[in-house]
């Protein structure tokens, strides 16, 4: 069909593209006749545009080609298992509910854990120079082990410029704590001091300012975050900072540019930087050629990523150079980590500037994830498999109507992939709004989806395909296997020889199992971690921080002046709080402790008790050489007689004169270390500790605060009541009780129901059988037992499989994340196992009483 | 099923099926429409009542000849079935019942 002359081409194609061809040929007669009237009437250019007008008006469904895939017999098909499976589903609200439910709440995890993974996954791994950087590590002997250390020999970032030709760039980094005052506001803040390549080897590009401004002693770099808390959106640049050391010394500093927001997956961040130049204000005893002092990282750039093999191997010549002059702490080797590999290592580097703690998530998080896919597709097949009783009649007419096994399988695939999908988007949605916040909660991160992570899409797809066929591949070779003959004739009988559904069940409740023992005992952890002794008295006591002597001495006669406050200890340490790690020699080894350098009444106020020998002698004010040391520390130095024994510290010899039980100087997750107290010098104490009449503790803290805010406007008071210190661990601890109490639930839940659904349709099998049992007189022990005999076996063998490995799972997860678990005797699994059994019999009855009500006859009758 | 449900532009077009008795097709339709009523009528709008009326089988239709003022196009010609007649007369006689039904009082208005 030729276009006919002088009708404007573009309206005819899109004519021709939509009208169907059985009316082409009498719509486009009309239109031309009005097309040939209108070229006399009115001209050819008004015809045109007429035709155009009636082109566009004409484009409405009547006219409209049928797309040629409704043609498509397969796609007929597909729009009538969309429509047979979205009947079936809403005829069985609650079968459905149940399985998609499930699903999307193992998809909502799964979504959890991606984005979790991901982000650990690729910590910091959006350097541009992430291979080309390196963190120089040292190995060290410290209490008897080697570990590896973040930290290196100050000078020794000068050398390796010097000594080695491959070395583009080096970049020192020493992390200090500093009072900053702002907008006339006083914080503390921790500031990084850096060389000026610092923004050059690490992808941090600035929202305002130049990067160069580093290399400037009087310059500072903020984050985005701090810009916002001090100066909300405005552009901070070329305004003040009054940075006070530790050291004393104050410093102005010129802001000179603003990083941009910090993407989730870094580690490595700053709130300040300024050049590193500035450590000689920062530290008053700076001594940069002194081989025994420490800097927290030296970074090294190599142009060659490759030629980190001839650093490493030339690197001998500095270890004689620093094992002269410290000998307390001498470097074994050196070892160069690519910021590609920090982060994941970081757990093994001790004191390293980028630190890991998502390990154990790392480790549960995708066993967890596994865990409930697994379960969702095994509650899936058994509820599917139940659910054919009800189908087979459409089975049978499909297959009549000649749909062969492969086609019937098809559609059953077919049919699950689509309730996976539903359940995907609700999972996704769940996965959005409630895990991942709530996670974000428990781990105080942020986890994101991006949208622009195509990982994510082909993980979805994979879970997609993974989960409808997992779930879906049985319950489709089951259905499809029947002929239509046998279903017609109603000679099929379901749930005979269901062993594969049983073992399914057996499978689903051992994961039940594991997952409520783990619950159980966590939930039991929580408490008796809370309840756990810290080793001294934490009620009752408050603690202030007083940075200079000036502040100490007069907030110590304001605190003794108070009603309510007595045994009022100033010191140098805190528990909980700060302590400092020293090296303690003996005569053949050297041990790493906690020192606390306290005043003798410190243990009073404490409430600690000297459980052998005796406090350091009082009359002794200064110089005192004796320590008290706690149970851990004897233990490691495997001391039989510790009261007398002597010990070096920092070359000057202590003897220790009393021993105290061990106490908790750093949450319980942590194991205690060896602890030596020694007497503080008159003149450094920083804090100041306190009792409270009890009943009293916010209004004394209260009061106290008050009178430092009028004696100190500038200065931020740092202080607070010692039962809160733990706050935020114990709030951890508690989210993962929570965490596995969930999880438990979830799988507990599923179990069930695939039980009850397996009896269900065990019961249907058998109503018969049941019926004759009533009418001949069986009452309902009876019933019970042939009911739940072939139950029974598989019951037991599932607690006895998973109770054991519940309890080895929850021992290994307690071991990793407490270093003081709850002690594990093999009686811990009795509560999970009988709460267990108590549900499994609550199902099991619910189910005898419904046969037990059932009137016989019904199940007799035969039309 | 009950009465046939019909639109009033679809009547119009109906009756004038019947009018143009033998020559019924879209345009000229849609021309004696615009004649007869003195509104514009779009030849697309007249379209879909045709078919959708033989669609309800009120009207049959076959292919005439081709003509060269339709370059060359043969047009669907339509005719009236039984069962449209039937429409158009329940529809008449629907109206013409109501309209009896009107008491002559209504029509009294004091103007």
């Amino acid at each position: 069909m030729k276009r006919p002359h002088g009708i404007p081409k573009w309206p005819y194609l899109f004519f021709k593209f939509y009208c169907k061809r059985e009316r082409f040929e009498e719509m486009h007669g009309d239109l031309e006749e009005y097309f040939y009237e209108r070229v006399e009437t009115k001209g050819m250019v008004k015809a045109r545009w007429y035709y155009l007008r009636d082109v566009l008006r004409c484009c409405q469904p009547y006219a409209w080609k049928t797309p040629s895939f409704y043609k498509n017999s397969n796609l007929i098909m597909f729009k009538n298992y969309f429509k047979t499976a979205s009947r079936s589903a809403l005829r069985n609200p609650l079968s459905s509910f149940i399985n998609i439910f499930g699903l999307s709440m193992a998809i909502g995890v799964c979504v959890m854990t991606y984005s979790f993974m991901n982000q650990s996954l690729n910590t910091d791994k959006f350097h541009e120079n992430k291979d080309k950087v390196f963190l120089t590590t040292i190995f060290a002997d410290r209490d008897g082990e080697t570990a590896q250390y973040g930290v290196t020999p100050v000078p020794l970032a000068e050398h390796l410029k010097t000594d080695f030709a491959n070395i583009e760039k080096v970049c020192r980094i020493d992390d200090h704590n500093t009072v900053i005052r702002l907008n006339n506001q006083v914080f503390y803040e921790d500031i990084r001091l850096v060389d000026g390549e610092f923004l050059e080897m690490f992808t941090f590009p600035l929202k305002w300012g130049d990067k160069a401004s580093l290399y400037d002693p009087n310059s500072i770099i903020l984050s985005e975050e701090v810009s916002n808390k001090y100066f909300k959106t405005e552009n901070p640049i070329g305004k003040e900072v009054l940075v006070i050391f530790k050291s004393g010394e104050k410093k102005h500093f010129e802001i000179a540019g603003v990083a941009e927001d910090f993407p989730n997956m870094a580690n490595i961040k700053f709130d300040f930087l300024i050049n590193y130049s500035n450590i000689e204000v920062a530290m008053a005893d700076h001594k940069p050629a002194d081989w025994a002092k420490f800097l927290d990282a030296t970074l090294i750039q190599l142009n060659d990523p490759t030629s980190i093999a001839t650093v490493s191997t030339g690197m001998d010549k500095y270890l004689k150079l620093q094992n002269e002059v410290n000998k307390d702490w001498a470097i074994q080797g050196f070892e160069f980590i690519s910021i590609d590999e920090l982060y994941l290592n970081s757990s093994d580097i001790q004191q390293a500037i980028s630190y890991d703690d998502r390990r154990p998530g790392r480790v549960t998080l995708p066993f967890i994830a596994a865990f409930m896919i697994i379960l969702a597709c095994l509650n899936y097949v058994n509820m599917a498999i139940n659910s054919i009783a009800k189908r087979l009649k459409e089975i049978g007419v499909r297959k009549v109507m000649g749909a062969d096994k492969r086609r019937v399988m098809i559609q059953f695939l077919a049919e699950n992939v689509f309730i996976t999908f539903c359940a995907m988007i609700f999972g996704l949605f769940l996965g959005m709004t409630v895990f991942m916040p709530w996670f974000e909660g428990i781990s105080g991160e942020q986890y994101s989806i991006e949208l622009s992570d195509h990982l994510f899409y082909l993980f979805m797809l994979g879970l997609l395909l993974l989960t409808g066929i997992a779930s879906g591949i049985y319950p489709a070779f089951y259905i499809s296997r029947f002929e239509a003959v046998k279903i017609f004739k109603g000679k099929i009988k379901l749930g005979r020889k269901g062993w594969l559904t049983q073992t399914f069940l057996g499978f689903q409740l051992v994961l039940a199992c594991i997952t409520i023992t783990a619950a159980v005992i966590f939930v039991q952890n929580t408490n008796y971690q809370i309840n756990r002794s810290w080793g001294y008295n934490q009620n009752h006591l408050m603690y202030i921080h007083t940075p200079s002597k000036e502040m100490y001495d007069k907030m110590k006669v304001e605190m003794e002046k108070s009603s309510y406050l007595e045994n009022v200890s100033g010191t140098a340490d805190h528990i909980g709080r700060k302590s400092s790690s020293v090296v303690a020699e003996t005569l053949d080894r050297k041990y790493e402790v906690s020192e606390l350098k306290v005043e003798p009444i410190y243990f009073k106020t404490m409430g600690v008790e000297i459980a052998s020998g005796r406090e350091w002698s009082q009359d002794v004010k200064y110089g005192n050489r004796e320590v008290v040391v706690n149970q851990t520390f004897v233990n490691q130095l495997e001391l039989e007689e510790p009261l007398g024994f002597e010990i070096k510290i920092r070359d000057n010899d202590y003897v220790i004169v009393g021993v105290i039980n061990d106490l908790h100087n750093q949450p319980f997750g942590n194991e205690i270390q060896p602890m030596v107290f020694s007497q503080v010098n008159d003149g450094d104490q920083t804090f100041l500790i306190a009792n409270i009449t009890s009943g009293y503790d916010f209004k004394a803290y209260d009061e106290i605060e008050s009178t430092w805010d009028e004696l100190y406007p500038e200065i931020p008071l740092v202080g607070g009541l010692q039962a809160d210190i733990w706050d935020g661990y114990f709030n951890m601890i508690g989210n993962f009780a929570r965490f596995n109490k969930a999880v438990a639930t979830i799988a507990v839940a599923l179990a069930l129901l695939g039980l009850y659904g397996l009896m269900t349709l065990n019961i249907s099998g058998r109503i018969k059988e049941l019926s004759i049992r009533k009418t001949l007189g069986a009452n309902m022990m009876h019933l019970s037992k042939i009911m739940s005999k072939q139950y029974l076996a598989l019951t037991i063998v599932s607690i006895c499989v998973g109770a054991p490995l519940g309890y080895f799972f929850t021992k290994f997860q307690l071991d990793m994340v407490f270093a003081y678990p709850l002690d594990m005797g093999a009686y811990r699994v009795v509560i999970p196992v009988i709460i267990l059994v108590v549900a499994l019999i609550l199902v099991v009855f619910s189910q005898v009483f419904r046969v037990n009500r059932f009137n016989p006859i019904k199940g007799l009758r035969t039309e | 099923m009950g009465r046939a449900q019909i639109g009033e532009f679809e009547e119009l077009v109906l009756l004038t099926v019947g009018v143009l008795y033998d020559d019924a097709y879209a345009v000229a339709i849609a021309k004696e429409l615009e004649d007869q009523s003195g509104r514009s009528v779009a030849v697309s709008a007249v379209h879909k009542s045709l078919y959708r009326l033989e669609e309800k089988g009120m009207l049959e239709s076959r292919l005439g000849d081709p003509e060269s003022k339709r370059g060359g196009k043969r047009k669907r010609l339509f005719n009236i079935t039984p069962y449209g007649k039937k429409a158009l007369d329940d529809s008449l006689d629907l109206r013409s019942r109501l309209r009896g039904q009107i008491p002559e009082l209504a029509f009294k208005f004091n103007s």
